[in-house]
Order: C-alpha cells, then sequence, then structure tokens
C-alpha cells in the first residue's frame, strides 16, 4: 500500500485559500512574466543572445544594476537608522516625518523626476552650489590621489581610472543614483520599522547588565535582529531601482553607453517595433534580477541559520 | 399580521437607514427620538413652531403605532429614477458625432485653435456641434497605441514611416500618402537652431555645432520623430559641405550633453534647466519658445541647409464607424487645407500652403533657405532602417572609444 503523495491539511480552508491565492498569482504576477518568456520563446534564444550581446545593452546593464545596487545600498544605511530615529525618540514634527517617508511611494515617478531635475539641474537649487563651488572643489582635491593611484595601477598594467566628479548631478549618473534613493527609500525604513517596535527593552537592558557596551550591544543584539528585514527591504530597494523609468528617464541625459538605462533600451526597441528585441531585453533584466534575488534570499537563509531568530 | 408587518417595515426604513426593520415596528417610542436627531430634520429640538410631522404618516395597528414616510413616495422616486435611466440610455445614442485625432507632441497649439475653428465651421454647416479629441505623445509611441488598438480616425504624425506602421496593419490602404495633396502633409516645418540671446557662441551653420565647447541640445532620434528630422538634417548639409556625413553627425552627437525622449523635453533641458548652447527645433517649436518665454532671451539662427519636415495626415479607415463619421473626418481633414485652416497653421508658425486667408506677418516671417527633402534619403521607408533601426548609423555612431 503506497502512502498517498499528497496529504490533506488538518487545517481548515486549505483548499479555498489556495485556490484564491494561485488563482491571483497566476494572474497578476505569473501570466505577464509568462508572456514576457513566451514572446522570448518565439524569438528564440539565438536571437535574444544576439540582441543582449552588444556593447550598448551591456553597458546600459550594467549601469542600471550598478547604480541600483549603490542605491539600494544607501538607502539600506540611510533606511535603518531614518527606522531606528521613527521608532525610538518622539520629536516634535516626528508624525509628519513618518508621513513624509511614503511620499516617494505617493509620487508619480515623473513628477519626482522632473522636480529633482529642477533642483539638481546647474541652475537648480542645489545643482548650481554644485556645478559653481563643491564639483571643481572636489575635483582639485582629488586631482593628487587620482594621480597617485593611477601610477599605480598603470603600472600593474591596467587603463587609468578617474577620481574626478562630474560638473553636473542632472544629467550625470549622480542624478540617476540620486531619483533611485528617492525611490527605493520608503522599503527599507518600512520593513524595519516594525521590527524595531517589536525589540523589547528588556533585551538591550539585559544585554547592559552584563557588562556589554552600547556599542557591543548593538552590534551583537540589535543588529542580527535587524538584518533579515533589513535585507528584505535592501532585496525591495534595489529590485525597484532596477525597474524604474519615469522619474530616472528626466534626469539621467540618456547619453548612449554613458547614462542610458536599460529600461530606456526596452521603450527605444518598442519604438521601432521590435516587441522581440524589448522581450529580450526585459528577460536579460529578468535573470539579473532574479540571480540577485535568490543571492539576497540565500545570505538571509544564511543568517537566520546563524542567528537562529525571526 | 405578517402583511402589515412587512409594511411597517418599509416606513422606519425610510426615515431611519439603520433601524433594524423587526425592532423598528415595536419600538415606537424609541424610534421617535432617534428620528428627531437624523440629519434631514436638523435642529428640531430648538423650533417648537415647526410640526416634525409634516409630511410623514402615522400609521397604527392595534396598540402598535409607527411612523414615517408614506410608501408611496418610495414607489414614486422609484419610478422617477428608473425613467431618469432609462432616458440617458436613449439619449446617448443620439449624442454628436466624435473623432479622436491622434497627434504628436508639439502640436497641441496648432490643434486646440484648429478645432475651435473647425466645430463653429461644422456646426455653420448646419451639422451637430462635433465632439473632437486630441491625444498628443511622441510620434512612435502613438502610432503604437493605434497599432494596438487605440481607435483613432485621424492620424497627424511627425513622420510619414509612422503612419506607414499604423498602414500595415491594414487599417489604412497602402498609398494613403496619395490620398491627399501635397504628400497628405497640409502644412510642413523644418529644422532651426535656437541660440540664447546674442548668439554668444556665434553659431551660424551646421559647422559651428562641432566646435570646442559647444553643447548641443537634441532630443533622441530613436524615441523623437522630430530629431530624426534633425538627424537627417545635418546629415545632408554634411553631404552638401563635403564632409563624411557618418564622421559629422558623430561629432555632433559627441557634442549633446542630455538626450531626451521627446522634442518637449529637449526644449525644457534647454530654456528651463539652461542646459546646452543651442537646442536643434523644429521651427515652430523655436518661434513658440519665443513667443512663451519672450524673445530677449533667445534667437533664432536659420542654417544654410535644412529638411523640409513634412508631418502627414491621414484618415484611419479600419477605424470608422459610420458614414457619418467618415463625413465628419474627411471635412476634418480638408479643412487642414482651407485657406482658413492654412492660416491657422501659419499663425502657429507651420510653413503651410495656402496664404490666401493668413496674416501675412504670419507668413513673412519664414526666411528662404535651402531645404532638402526626404525624397532625397529614398523616402522614410529607407531612411529609417537604415539610419535609426536596430543597427542603423545611428547606432553605429554610439561605440565606446
Amino acid at each position: 500500500m503506497g502512502r498517498p503523495l499528497v496529504y490533506k491539511s488538518p487545517m481548515p480552508g486549505l483548499g479555498l485559500s489556495m485556490g484564491i491565492t494561485f488563482t491571483m498569482l497566476s494572474i497578476v504576477v505569473l501570466l505577464p512574466i509568462g508572456a514576457l518568456l513566451l514572446q522570448g520563446v518565439n524569438y528564440g534564444a539565438e536571437g535574444v543572445w544576439a540582441t543582449v550581446n552588444r556593447e550598448r545593452v551591456w553597458k546600459a546593464l550594467y549601469l542600471s544594476f550598478r547604480l541600483s545596487f549603490y542605491a539600494a545600498l544607501f538607502n539600506l544605511i540611510f533606511g535603518v537608522i531614518l527606522a531606528w530615529v521613527l521608532a525610538r525618540y518622539r520629536f516634535p514634527g516626528h508624525r509628519i516625518l513618518d508621513a513624509a517617508v511614503d511620499l516617494p511611494f505617493a509620487l508619480p515617478t515623473a513628477v519626482a523626476g522632473i522636480a529633482l531635475t529642477a533642483l539638481y539641474a546647474p541652475n537648480g537649487f542645489f545643482g548650481a552650489s554644485w556645478t559653481k563651488t563643491i564639483a571643481p572643489a572636489l575635483n582639485a582635491g582629488l586631482e593628487y590621489p587620482e594621480a597617485a593611484l593611477n601610477a599605480l595601477i598603470m603600472g600593474l598594467g591596467f587603463e587609468p581610472w578617474t577620481l574626478q566628479v562630474p560638473p553636473r548631478i542632472a544629467y550625470s549618473t549622480l542624478g540617476i543614483f540620486i531619483a533611485l534613493v528617492f525611490v527605493g527609500l520608503p522599503f527599507v525604513a518600512r520593513t524595519v520599522q516594525p521590527v524595531i517596535h517589536e525589540i523589547e527593552r528588556e533585551v538591550e537592558e539585559a544585554s547592559a547588565t552584563l557588562g556589554a557596551s552600547r556599542f557591543h550591544t548593538l552590534r551583537r543584539v540589535i543588529w542580527p535582529m535587524l538584518l533579515p528585514a533589513a535585507l528584505t527591504g535592501f532585496a525591495l530597494s534595489l529590485a525597484r531601482a532596477v525597474g524604474e523609468y519615469g522619474s530616472v528617464i528626466f534626469i539621467a541625459g540618456n547619453k548612449p553607453l554613458v547614462t542610458e538605462i536599460a529600461p530606456l533600451l526596452i521603450v527605444i526597441q518598442l519604438e521601432e517595433f521590435s516587441y522581440d528585441g524589448a522581450a529580450a531585453i526585459g528577460i536579460a533584466m529578468l535573470v539579473i534580477s532574479f540571480a540577485m534575488l535568490l543571492v539576497i534570499n540565500l545570505i538571509q537563509v544564511w543568517s537566520r541559520r546563524r542567528i537562529g531568530y525571526v | 399580521m405578517t402583511h402589515s408587518h412587512s409594511l411597517f417595515g418599509l416606513v422606519p426604513m425610510l426615515s431611519l437607514p439603520r433601524a433594524p426593520v423587526a425592532e423598528a415596528v415595536t419600538t415606537a417610542i424609541q424610534e421617535k427620538d432617534m428620528t428627531i436627531r437624523t440629519a434631514r430634520q436638523p435642529g428640531l429640538h430648538h423650533s417648537p413652531h415647526h410640526n416634525p410631522r409634516e409630511g410623514r404618516a402615522t400609521i397604527l395597528a392595534g396598540f402598535r403605532s409607527s411612523e414615517g414616510w408614506p410608501v408611496s413616495r418610495l414607489i414614486r422616486g422609484a419610478v422617477a429614477g428608473i425613467a431618469l435611466v432609462v432616458a440617458g440610455a436613449l439619449a446617448a445614442p443620439v449624442q454628436a458625432e466624435s473623432l479622436l485625432n491622434v497627434s504628436y507632441d508639439p502640436t497641441r497649439e496648432l490643434y486646440r485653435e484648429f478645432n475651435e475653428a473647425f466645430e463653429k465651421y461644422w456646426v455653420a454647416q448646419g451639422n451637430e456641434a462635433p465632439a473632437i479629441e486630441v491625444s498628443h505623445g511622441g510620434s512612435g509611441a502613438q502610432a503604437r497605441a493605434v497599432v494596438e488598438g487605440l481607435e483613432a480616425q485621424v492620424l497627424t504624425l511627425a513622420l510619414a514611416g509612422d503612419i506607414d506602421r499604423v498602414a500595415e496593419t491594414g487599417k489604412l490602404p497602402a498609398d494613403w500618402q496619395t490620398k491627399l495633396p501635397h504628400n497628405s502633409s497640409p502644412y510642413t516645418s523644418t529644422i532651426v537652431f535656437l541660440v540664447r540671446e546674442g548668439n554668444p557662441k556665434g553659431l551660424k551653420d551646421w559647422g559651428d555645432l562641432v566646435q570646442e565647447g559647444v553643447e548641443v541640445i537634441t532630443p533622441n532620434p530613436k524615441t523623437s520623430g522630430g530629431a530624426r528630422w534633425n538627424y537627417l538634417a545635418a546629415w545632408a548639409w554634411a553631404e552638401k559641405n563635403g564632409k563624411d556625413p557618418k564622421e559629422f553627425v558623430k561629432e555632433l552627437f559627441e557634442h549633446v550633453p542630455v538626450l531626451d525622449t521627446g522634442a518637449r523635453g529637449s526644449t525644457t533641458t534647454f530654456v528651463q534647466r539652461e542646459i546646452g548652447d543651442v537646442l536643434l527645433a523644429w521651427e515652430n517649436e523655436a518661434y513658440l519658445a519665443l513667443q512663451e518665454i519672450g524673445d530677449d532671451s533667445f534667437d533664432i539662427v536659420v542654417p544654410s541647409v535644412s529638411i523640409l519636415a513634412e508631418p502627414p495626415v491621414a484618415l484611419v479607415e479600419g477605424n470608422i464607424k459610420s458614414d457619418e463619421q467618415r463625413k465628419l473626418a474627411e471635412a476634418y481633414l480638408n479643412y487642414l487645407y482651407s485657406p482658413e485652416g492654412q492660416a491657422i497653421a501659419f499663425k502657429n508658425f507651420y510653413r503651410a500652403w495656402d496664404a490666401s486667408a493668413a496674416n501675412p506677418d504670419d507668413v513673412a516671417r519664414f526666411p528662404e533657405l535651402d531645404l532638402v527633402t526626404i525624397a532625397d534619403f529614398g523616402g522614410w521607408a529607407k531612411a529609417q532602417p537604415e539610419h535609426f533601426g536596430d543597427g542603423g548609423t545611428f547606432d553605429q555612431i554610439y561605440v565606446a572609444k
């Protein structure tokens, strides 16, 4: 007598809730992704590779993922601090600040992009001082370290690097970075905040009575508890930044090979009525995103095993 | 008793929407207190002269009594409501004929004015006022929307190539461009330079744009119809001046710090963000910028060679639903060619054909210049893939050093 393959769950309501979940998930997520992959299958693996394996596409993908990673990293650090401040301290304007964190969710991305461009363009509020004073000063200061660094790496037989900052924030990679930080900020703050609320005071007090310094408590007690949530926030922020189009397009400058993001290449392919080409780049982004999310999930699993919490 | 229960049940339901039906009958006194509190009769406690029972009915059944609006009001209300809905449904089919004109970005002002004039003309012809809508966006994106099912009856796009895309779906005949005069282009424009006041960099012609330190603003030819005209105009100048055109456009685009996706975006970058020394722009867009911002901040420079940009118009056969709509759409397009329509085009800084009704000032502002046409490039069917297709000359100029 063989055992049944699927045991009936003792929990009531499994069938109905599973049915609803799978139906909704299929319609909302799996169907569009399936359509994308199907377009790629029709195009053929060689076609997809031929579209993706071009310098301009690689550069755009590299730019998109690199800046998204930096932006998510920035949001990870800044978002945790922000969540900590919002969860632990009470101060005038606390509720306003708390509500303001969600604004990047609520604002249409094009509005955010135009507003950021207006601020960071060379004639904008922040952009003007950057272009006139900060960037020249930074570049003057960086001349010697750059020369020293390049003497070293050229001695090792590599191409010289540049440490110079761009003269403009808008229309350079800096501008893209700022836009991506803006759209991704709420993810980390909002995932970490409830966890900080959950941490019991007694845990910290116990740590202190056992003789741990404040920094030691932060590192060995608080941080391990925050890490899984922070990583989730990081992954969400990264995923959002990679696909972001609306706000970046206004501030990027969109120069091929320099400030051209991968989603714009998809739009360009569509503009040429090349649905296959668009699907090919979309699939490439999907694969890279999937790999990155997988790595982040593995880190989460590893951290949970190691710390044994959450 | 059950009958009267259900009848009474309706009465308090009207006066007290939140009161449970069964309880309402048996608790008449409590209910009366609550009635006074309802929003419909505010402040009754403070006005003893007002009769709270006005318009209301009291129904007595044995020792039970209930009070509320008579049920007949409900029926009257329902009848009136249904009548309204039915009337609305009947009225819908007799509304005015509608028309959707799918256009490109810089024609907003032109079609706002033209539609007003056309509606007056159409009503004066003894027709009902039409409902004309215009949608604006990048020319290519607009064409794609129509390919994918946007029900436009009229297309007025930046490039014949974009309308060709729609024609490929069979929604309009392949020879659509022969249906109306002047290659179906009721108005034309060209590409000029918009420079900062006084032309501080001394830019006179295409060759000056590649001088050291000059920054050129143009949209991306991949995403903007207007930018393709810019690109081809630069190409034509280089050819006429004995330069390698591909080398020249490569050099030119090295001077472009920002490639916006559309013509309006580039104008914003140049005018509002103050980036760049020269904006390659539609002539109509350049004059519009002068009009909107004032001509003391910018000058228009006309190069020695430019291109005759022909934004064509077409009727989308496949989206015409009735003979009346066809009549309206045809009249709409023909009115573009009428002296009045042409005058509006002139007024909106387009180079139109028939100046008979136009303000002479609107016509005189256009200087003569050497204009090449898209036919010199072999038509859009050839120029589009050769220059702007995947791997075309525009892709070739962007290779890493």
